[in-house]
């Protein structure tokens, strides 16, 4: 039976390094693709990532539980983002996976897609990146938690230190300025399977 | 009582795209998108935009990461080799400065010395003549304190060297590899390793795409050689029409 977070930070937290790296392969993925939508950058977000574990790790005597383990994650990830954004003080810049081969992809993907349907799908994936890029930090991170991580409204608010109506009216803001960017860019309509609630 | 939806009411509209409305609210904004065409466009294209962040996917990159337990050893013994005379008790540094001090000054012979014309400080064993009266008693007495001061100072040094001496020998036992240290080498070998992993596959798709390069460019100039063997072609028979012309008209009798 798999054990869950909960039960691996008992572990943890008394001593087994072996528990927490459990945590650490169950959520460095989801940590990853945060700081990468967030800001951006292939080997920064793996820094971020990486420094997210290691301050999970070092803060974990004082984790009470309050929130789930997972919020606590995205929270540290969240602080480390800001603060490379501000280190930086430039505007994320959303890079295409670096070295992805249109062909080497067409091969994963199987015969089912052709490279022309592949191609069009990587620009239309850099226009969505180039929209967000046009978003402020609290709108775009707003719209990650919610489109990729499925975060509640709540919880968003509880990590993002605003009002539940402030979510909302970012993610309509964020939503509404990514929109016309696409429609800008003659992407109107996709295919309903596409869709990630 | 039943919950009236309104254009201008965008955080409903939001909770009701993200499925966070209840079984009520969900109804008024059903009935509101029914009759009210700007909304109902608002909403698809909204739904539209999140279908279009379905397809910004990171890169698919190996991770790996892992806690790897470090010692108990501070953190200087880690990042980097300590320096032998951090390591040596502050009483024992003093000792040394003075030390070095007082040798120093034995060796220059410093002798300070005041009189009816003030202080004067002078240094080096080429004294000026002292009066025959009395010297040989203070000669006696700074003899005697000479030695002492030599006993002391060897058996300070000695002090020190022993001091030293150990310091050094703890630090050669903290230095030497513990489990930790071994887990550590370990992990950066398994960086290393990764790490060219990485590099070589880079290389391979670099090679890759140079190939595909090379080949596409291979076709376009093939495809520039063949242009241009059917204009060779064209011109050829051009100049072939129009030296056959010339022949005609060269050849043809003038009236």
């Amino acid at each position: 039976m798999v054990a869950t977070d909960e039960e691996l930070v008992a572990r943890s937290m008394d001593g087994d390094v072996d528990s927490f790296n459990q945590l650490v392969l169950r959520w460095e993925r989801p940590i990853y693709a945060l700081a990468y939508r967030v800001i951006g950058r292939d080997e920064d977000a793996r820094d971020v990532a990486q420094e997210t574990f290691l301050r999970a790790f070092r803060a974990l005597p004082g984790f009470k539980g309050q929130a789930k383990f997972s919020s606590w994650l995205y929270r540290i990830a969240l602080n480390l983002c800001r603060d490379w954004i501000r280190r930086k003080k430039r505007t994320p810049i959303v890079d295409m996976p670096e070295g992805v081969d249109v062909i080497e992809l067409a091969a994963e993907q199987g015969p089912v897609e052709s490279i022309e349907d592949l191609v069009a799908r990587q620009e239309m994936s850099r226009i969505v990146a180039q929209g967000m890029k046009l978003l402020p930090d609290e709108q775009r991170t707003a719209i990650v938690l919610k489109e990729y991580h499925g975060l509640t409204f709540q919880e968003i608010a509880d990590l993002q230190g605003c009002p539940l109506s402030t979510v909302k009216t970012r993610l309509y803001q964020g939503l509404t300025v990514l929109r016309r960017h696409l429609e800008s860019q003659g992407m109107t309509s996709f295919e309903k399977s596409e869709k990630g609630s | 009582m039943s919950i009236k939806f309104t254009c201008d009411d965008k955080q409903t509209l939001v909770s009701y795209l993200y499925g966070e409305v209840d079984h009520e609210t969900r109804q008024a904004v059903d009935a509101h998108l029914d009759a009210c065409a700007a909304c109902a466009a608002e909403v698809i294209a909204l739904g539209d935009a999140r279908s279009g962040l379905g397809l910004w996917v990171p890169p698919d990159v190996e991770l790996d990461f892992k806690i790897v337990k470090k010692s108990e050893l501070p953190p200087a013994n880690v990042l980097r080799p300590a320096r032998w005379w951090n390591t040596v008790p502050a009483w024992a540094q003093a000792a040394a400065a003075i030390l070095v001090l007082a040798s120093a000054a034995a060796i220059a012979n410093v002798q300070v010395k005041s009189g009816p014309e003030g202080f004067s400080v002078s240094t080096g064993w080429m004294t000026p003549q002292a009066p025959a009266l009395s010297a040989p008693a203070v000669r006696n007495a700074d003899g005697r304190q000479v030695e002492e001061w030599r006993a002391a100072l060897v058996s300070l040094e000695q002090q020190l060297r022993s001091e030293i001496r150990s310091t050094r020998e703890q630090e050669t036992r903290v230095a030497a590899r513990t489990p930790a240290d071994e887990a550590t080498i370990r992990r950066v070998q398994q960086l290393i390793a990764a790490s060219e992993q990485r590099h070589e596959q880079e290389l391979a798709m670099r090679f890759i795409e140079f190939t595909r390069d090379i080949n596409m460019q291979r076709r376009a100039d093939l495809q520039n050689v063949a242009r241009g063997m059917v204009n060779y072609d064209e011109r050829l028979m051009r100049q072939g029409q129009t030296i056959n012309s010339l022949i005609r008209v060269s050849t043809t009798p003038q009236q």
